[in-house]
This record gives C-alpha cells, structure tokens and sequence, in this order.
C-alpha cells in the first residue's frame, strides 16, 4: 500500500499472557499490526485468536505482557476505555442485539452524538440491505445480516482499528464475497486486525498474517510469502486448509 | 416462527379469561362492592408495582436479587415522613451529607495527576489503604458530640402532638455554629480522602478520560457551595418548609425521598454489591443482612412505633366530593364515584403506580439508557465493547430501582402506618409480582403487580363475606404464583432460557 519503511505499527501485541479462569489461554502471543493494514490471525480451533483479540480489547485483560495502541500502553485498562480510543469490534458470532431493531443496534454504538447520521451514507453504501431493514428487530435477521449489521455496528463511531473476528463463518459463498469487499472497501480508511479461518478469504484481503498456534504466535510475515508455502500452511492449519492454488483449482472443477 | 402465529391467540386468551374473572366477581359481589374493592386492589397493586418495578429491573440487567428493597421502601417512607413531619433531622445533617459527597466528587479532578504521579511500588498498594482509614477516622470524628437522636426526636414529638393539618413550625435549637463548623469541614477532608484512595495514586495502568477541566469542576464545586448554604440554613429552613401548604410540603417530600432513594442506592451498588459481582449467591445474603441493618437502624433513630402521617390537605377536607373538579377545588377525602365512597388518596398512588409505568416504558423504549440497558440484558461484554461503562450503567439502575422503592414508601406514608417492618410485606410480595410477572420484564410486573393486588383486595372482601381466614388473602398470592409457574415457569412476560 504505502512506503513499508515509512509504516507505523498501530498496534503493537508483546508477548501477552492471559488466563481465562485457570486455564492458561495465551503463552506469549505478539502480533503487530501496521497502520492502514489488513492483518490476519491464522490457526486452528482454540488456538487463541479469539482471546487475543479479548486481551487486546481488555475483556479478558492479559496478566503478562503489554499492548500498546497508538503509542499508548492499553493492557490493564476497562474494556470501555480502550474501545473508546477507537477500537471496533465485530465478536465472533456477531452478538446483535436481538430485543434493539437494526437501527437502535447501530444507534447504540454511538460514541459522539451524530456519529450515525455521518457514517450512515457510508454503511449503507457498504450493506444496503439494512437500509431496508433497519427497522426489524435483531432477532429476525438471518445470519448474513446480522453478520453485516455487527460490522456495521462497528463502523459507526470513528475508529482507528476494528478487530473482526470470523468475518465469513457460517455464511453462503455469494455473501463471503460482499463481505470480502465490504472489508477491503473499509480497510481504505480503517486499520483491521482479522481473525479468520477461510484461507481464500484471508490470503485474499490480508497483508500481513501471525499464525497462533496452541496459545503462542508462531510465525509471522507477508501474506505474499505465506501463500507459497504450503509446507507451512499445511503444519499450522491443518490438512483442511490448502494453498490458494490448490483452492482456486478445486473451485473451477 | 411458530410461536409468534401464537401471540395473538394467547392475547385475546388472556383478555378473555380477565374479562371473565372480572365479570365473575362483578357478579358476585355486586357493583357498589365490586368498584370499591377494584379500586383497593388496585392501589395495592400500584404500590407492589413501585416495589417490584425496581426488582425486576435490577434483576433483568444484573442477576441480583435485591432483598434489601423493601427496607429501602421502608426507608423512604420514614425520610419522606421526616421532611413533612418536621424535616430538622434532614436539614441536620445535609451539610455532612453534601460535604461528604462534593469531596468523594472531586476524583475525576484529582485522578490524572494522581495516577501519574510516580509513587514506589510498595506504596501503591498502601497508599489507598492508609487513605481509607485516615477518612474512615475523620469520618466519625466529624460525628463526635452530634446528637442525632436527639435530631430524629423532633419529628416524633412533632407527629405524636400535631393535628391534622398544621405541624409544628418553631426553630429547634440546632448546635452554635462556632462549634458546627469543623464538622462539615472533617467530613469533606474524608471524602477527599475516599477520592484519593478510590484514584489509585501511581497506579499507571488505570485511565483518565479527559474531559474539560470545568465541566469536572461543576458538580463538586456546586455541591461544596450547596453544603455551605446548608449549613447556615440548619435552623431556619425546616420552619420555612413547616410553614408551606402541605400539599407543596408532600410534593418537596415526594422529591427528596426519589433523591434519596436514588443516592442511597447509587453508593449501596458502588460499595457492597459491585465487589460481590463475580459471586451471585453472596449478593443475596449480603441484601438479606443489609435489609436487617437499615431496620435496625431506623429503630434505633425513630424508635420500633408505628407513625401515622397526616394526609396533605388535597386528602385531608372533610366531606365528600361529587366529582373529580370539586375535590382538587376542595380537597376532600373520599370522593363519590358511581356511588361509591372512595378515598381520594387511594387515586393518587394508583395515579402514581401508573405515572411511574408510563415513565419507565418510555424509558425503555425511547431513551437511550433504555436502549443500553436492554442491550445489556442480553450481553453485557459486548455493551462494553462499544465503549460505553457498563459498570456506572448497573449503579445507575440500581439507584433508579431503589428511588422506585423510596416512591412507593412515601406514596404509602399516608396510607399505612410508618413502622421499621412495614418493608418486609412489600418484599415478599414484590418477590412474587417478579415471579409471576417474569424476572427482567416491568410490563410483567405491572401486571403481575396488578393480578396480586385484585387478589389481596377481593380475598379481604370474600374471607370477610364468608367468615373465612383473612389468611386466605395472604395466601392467594402464593397459590396464583404457583399456578403461574406450572403453566409458565418463566412468567407471564418472562423470556424463555
């Protein structure tokens, strides 16, 4: 995208720690995310993604450790704090609201007021479906929207990174690619930290890539490199997921 | 999907089983009896209402089972009581109370230096604690030489001598201010100090939003000026506010037992249930011990006696009025209505009950506290993951859970005598209004409130009709929340787990 030496991490994970009750969830996880990047987390199931991105958000606050967002040191702080620096969040499995209709959903995630009348021309634009919707309550969406209104959710305060998490899961292929393109179109703007399991989806979006793998970061770099090494690939993420080529040729078959 | 094709039916089910029962008793009892023993449900109801509204909001977004809250409606009661009465008391000790709070107030001022400044690890852990003690010290050393029972005496002899009406409007000798004045001062030191410790000096992972300096400057200064005020106005204005109509005098109480209510419920949260968060049964027992503490206590200040408020004069007039124009004209006591006798107060906490239903639908509905807190209903994580402070949202409805009850203890001031028990009944029977309503639902509550209090009142009328036990009135609430649990374990408007 820019000049890579002139890059600036916006957010810098350094060897976390955390527990989840008495489980030892992370045992050294760092990841670091250049500004205006998309990067992603890979690994399998349980591998931490998820509690990465809770520590970093301090829902589940690391004991070891440090995460520093935009030249701030973050780790220790409340939850709503450090959302509030600007950081977006679209959970797992999309934690709409069910009893708010899709607009009380996106109103709620207000920060300034007048935040939504500004960026509703721009999420609309990306998900033109909740336009028509927005009046329903969050129970009565399928999966898609709500996975579309969670990233919305997201993009109506002004905020410097959003951390999605399984962006595609459980979606029909036609609305993994709306998705995709709803991620790049955002990622002009925005910085974006990713969790995601679909490697086509991921390799197709993302930059730079950590693989996590049983609590710790095993490996990171440019995605460019990691497409071609289906070793590696075929170690950290298990049989299921194959090389890009690989995929594209199994989806033209 | 199924079960939404089912709601219509279920609706007009429930109107016609209502309807039918009505009839049935409109039949029975015959209408003069009938309207009159609605009527009287129906304020109890109202009262269950205010009582179990406050419930089943705490417990909808907190998972706590407040069982201190018909202390609390007790207590505001007794503070409602004690401004109309004679509110010396009150105004005795509010330059204490407004000193306290400005001084715990100024830690958003306080706080961003203090946690920048840079204090040996040993002494981060300490500091908070020795600040603690320090103000737990001044604390009651402020008190030191005070008599306040001597304070909470005036409204009793005032409500043992006066009549209806007229109270008692004559300057009680308050301590000279040349002695008084260290008191507000020891107390503001020690709410400082509660800021300091609460700021956590040298703690660096702690966070300061930063805001501008004067709207952080506002509150607490306003308060400090405002305890000032009170102090020099201890002895004048509980005759200036004796000297009022009463009808203004009820309405300054009403006030400033919902303030009460609110504030005293705002710091219960903060300091004995928010720690206990991660320990759900233990919030019970702590409520449960807390609500034997405050009677105590009130026993202690007013004394175990039963006190019977004087009505305000807009329910005070003797006579009867014939309609609804003449008694706000005259004031009167009972009211003809279809040839009923009724009590004019009587309306006036069912206005209430259903003023404060509208108020919190509303609330819920269209505010935007109400959207956050049925947001957190569901997934309170995530609520905080937008950036908004769940844990000041839990005070705030646990405050405006407790002013509900407060409400409803003054509501009742002038219909059941003042006594430290007179909470108790109301717990139990907001326990099972929540019950039967559905835990979390208000407009459950407000129906259930409703169902129980037609049940208390047309129960009195049979057992008296029939020579019967007034016990089963007392007990037909039970029996139809057990009814309603095998039909509906989750209650009526409850949500399914």
């Amino acid at each position: 995208m820019s000049d890579p030496t002139k890059q600036i991490d916006l957010l810098v994970v350094d060897n976390i720690q955390t527990f989840v009750g008495q489980f030892h969830i992370l045992e050294g996880v760092t990841v670091t995310v250049p500004k205006g990047s998309i990067t992603v987390m890979l690994g399998r199931n349980g591998a931490g993604k998820t509690t990465t991105i809770k520590s970093i958000l301090g829902l589940t606050p690391p004991q070891e450790g440090r995460v520093v967002f935009n030249g701030m040191e973050i780790q220790g702080k409340r939850a709503f704090n450090i959302a509030n620096l600007g950081i977006g969040y679209v959970p797992e499995h999309r934690a709409i609201f069910r009893s708010l209709s899709v607009l009380e959903n996106l109103k709620l995630a207000e920060r300034k007021k007048g935040d939504f009348d500004r960026h509703s021309e721009f999420v609309f634009g990306l998900f033109p479906d909740l336009k028509r919707l927005y009046k329903l309550p969050g129970n009565h969406l399928s999966g898609g929207q709500q996975q579309m209104l969670a990233v919305a959710r997201a993009l109506v305060p002004d905020n410097k990174l959003l951390l999605i998490d399984e962006p595609s899961e459980g979606l029909a292929p036609i609305l993994i690619q709306q998705m995709m393109e709803a991620i790049k179109a955002l990622s002009e703007t925005t910085t974006v930290l990713l969790v995601e399991q679909n490697f086509i989806m991921a390799s197709q979006l993302a930059e730079r890539y950590t693989i996590i793998d049983d609590g710790k970061s095993v490996k990171s770099g440019l995605m460019e490199d990691l497409v071609h090494d289906s070793e590696l690939i075929h170690h950290y993420l298990g049989a299921s997921i194959k090389t890009r080529e690989e995929l594209e040729k199994a989806h033209e078959s | 999907m199924k079960a939404k094709n089912k709601k219509p039916l279920i609706i007009i089910a429930a109107v016609i089983v209502t309807a039918g029962v009505l009839a049935l008793l409109y039949i029975t009892a015959g209408q003069q009896t009938f309207i009159r023993t609605a009527l009287s449900g129906l304020t109890l109801g109202s009262l269950f209402f205010l009582v179990a509204g406050g419930l089943t909001l705490i417990f909808g977004l907190m998972d706590v089972l407040n069982f201190a809250h018909g202390s609390m409606f007790m207590l505001g009661a007794y503070i409602g009581w004690q401004l109309y009465t004679n509110p010396t008391f009150i105004f005795g000790l509010l330059p204490q109370v407004l000193a306290f709070a400005s001084g715990v107030l100024i830690t958003p001022i306080i706080k961003p230096y203090l946690i920048r400044w840079k204090v040996p690890e040993y002494w981060i852990k300490i500091l908070p604690k020795i600040g603690y003690l320090l103000s737990l010290l001044l604390f009651f050393v402020s008190f030191i030489g005070l008599d306040i029972l001597g304070l909470a005496d005036t409204a009793m002899v005032a409500a043992t001598t006066a009549t209806a009406g007229d109270a008692l409007a004559e300057i009680s000798v308050q301590e000279p201010l040349a002695q008084y004045w260290f008191r507000p001062i020891l107390i503001f030191i020690s709410g400082a100090l509660v800021a300091f410790s609460t700021s956590k000096p040298g703690q660096k992972s702690e966070f300061a939003p930063k805001e501008k300096m004067i709207r952080k400057l506002i509150i607490p200064i306003a308060l400090f000026i405002l305890a000032v005020e009170a102090t020099f106005i201890r002895e004048t204005a509980p005759v200036t506010i004796l000297l009022m109509n009463g009808n203004w005098r009820f309405i300054i109480a009403i006030i400033v037992s919902i303030i009460f209510g609110f504030a005293f419920g705002a710091v219960i949260e903060i300091t004995l249930i928010r720690p206990l968060y991660v320990r759900p049964t233990f919030i019970i027992i702590m409520t449960l011990g807390l609500s034997y503490v405050i009677r105590e206590l009130v026993q202690l200040l007013w004394d175990p006696l039963a006190y019977q408020m004087v009505r305000p004069p807009l329910f005070a007039q003797r006579g009867k009025a014939a309609s609804l124009l003449e008694w706000l004209q005259n004031g009167n006591a009972t009211i003809d209505i279809v040839g009923v006798t009724i009590p004019t107060y009587r309306l006036f906490v069912i206005a209430l009950g259903i003023i404060m239903f509208i108020f919190i639908t509303i609330l819920m509905t269209k505010s935007r506290l109400g959207m956050i807190i049925r947001a957190g209903v569901q997934d309170p994580q995530m609520v905080e993951a937008l950036g908004i402070n769940v844990k000041a949202v839990f005070t705030v409805v646990f405050g405006l859970g407790v002013a509900m009850a407060a409400l409803g203890g003054i509501g009742a001031g002038p219909f059941l005598p003042i006594q430290p028990i007179m909470g108790d009944h109301y717990q139990t029977q907001g326990l099972i209004t929540v019950v039967i309503g559905g835990m979390g639902s208000y407009g459950g509550a407000f129906v259930g409130a409703m169902i129980l209090g037609m049940a208390r009142a047309f129960g009195d009328y049979f057992a008296l009709k029939y020579s019967l036990s007034t016990a089963i009135a007392e007990a037909s609430t039970v029996i139809i929340m057990i009814i309603v649990l095998l039909a509906r374990p989750q209650g009526l408007f409850g949500k399914k787990e």
